[in-house]
């Protein structure tokens, strides 16, 4: 389904002005693109990054972890959206090169677990803001997400720079 | 261009280019090593344009945010000379790997001008909500040079 999908966008015209690199517009659209997908990752980094340290108990923040997470959660949500408007942009431009693609694919599945992570954090923070705190269940069940979020994170920015290199499903 | 070259014909050179993994294993480090350096940036900076975080003391928050970057920094540079490394000849003297490292540059002495001119009256608006303009114009240039650097960073690759 997914290469007849990725077939007909190929074919779109929407496909053929994004990738056409004799246009003026393709030499706008994808750098810029590109790099504001690379700012919100830079947004998404540095939030989880933050969030996760504070949950594993080696956090930079003297705000407790409530408070960041009313502080940093909106921002890894906006730019979770830039990052989503950006992407389709780049998988129109090449979509065989990303849908049909198997790093790809794996960086959808580790984000689909990193954004449930990041919405339990925020929902149990909304209805009790010491919640990850407040027993030594929590504490732990806070350190197994943490570390889980930030390896996933860390795995989800090399899919991103190696789909460049490796993963390409053979064509039929 | 004649140590360009000698660089270029080196064994390490030759192994970087040669290998289907190295490079792009450098480049992801590369890659993780900047978005922490702007991410964290990006914080403070929005912090001194007076945009974010207006109830944080700018100490505080610049306490917090400027050990990643100096750290991510470092990380960057080593490995963007990694990456540099293999085929320099490919990078000096194109329009973007030269306006990019003047960026890095401005970027650096705007941070140095901030930390040892402007800091100096910092108790002053250390907890201001929206700080003196000079405070706010150092915070906009550096978000404005960062955001230059990936966006050059990008266009190395595209030509």
């Amino acid at each position: 389904m997914l290469q007849e999908f990725s077939d007909w966008l190929s074919q779109s015209s929407l496909t053929a002005l994004f990738s056409d690199t004799t246009l003026i517009e393709t030499w706008l659209i994808i750098p810029v693109s590109q790099s504001l997908h690379i700012l919100g990752v830079a947004i998404i980094m540095i939030s989880v990054g933050m969030l996760n340290l504070q949950l594993l108990g080696i956090g930079v923040s003297r705000q407790n972890f409530g408070k960041l997470c009313g502080q940093l959660v909106p921002w890894i949500w906006a730019a979770l959206a830039l990052l989503f408007i950006t992407g389709v942009v780049q998988t129109i431009a090449e979509p065989t090169r990303e849908l049909m693609n198997i790093t790809f694919r794996t960086k959808m599945v580790m984000l689909a677990i990193t954004i449930a992570i990041t919405a339990l954090y925020q929902v149990q923070v909304r209805k009790d803001s010491k919640y990850w705190e407040n027993s030594p269940e929590h504490r732990n069940l806070g350190r197994v997400l943490a570390s889980v979020s930030l390896v996933l994170w860390v795995g989800i920015l090399a899919a991103g720079r190696v789909i460049a290199y490796f993963g390409a499903i053979e064509q039929l | 261009m004649d140590l360009l070259q000698r660089i270029e014909d080196t064994a390490i050179a030759e192994n970087i280019r040669s290998s289907l993994w190295i490079f792009p294993t450098m480049e992801t480090i590369h890659v993780l090593a900047i978005v922490l350096v702007v991410g964290s940036i990006a914080r403070l900076d929005l912090r001194l344009a007076g945009l974010v975080a207006r109830d944080r003391a700018i100490s505080e928050v610049s306490s917090e945010m400027l050990p990643w970057t100096w750290a991510s920094f470092t990380v960057a540079t080593i490995f963007g000379l990694a990456l540099f490394v293999g085929t320099p000849l490919r990078y000096v003297g194109t329009a973007f790997f030269d306006v990019k490292m003047i960026l890095i540059l401005l970027a650096g002495l705007n941070m140095l001008v901030f930390q040892y001119v402007t800091l100096k009256g910092a108790n002053r608006w250390d907890r201001a909500p929206t700080p003196p303009m000079a405070v706010r114009v150092t915070g906009a240039l550096s978000l404005a040079f960062w955001v230059s650097v990936i966006l050059c960073g990008r266009l190395i690759g595209f030509v």
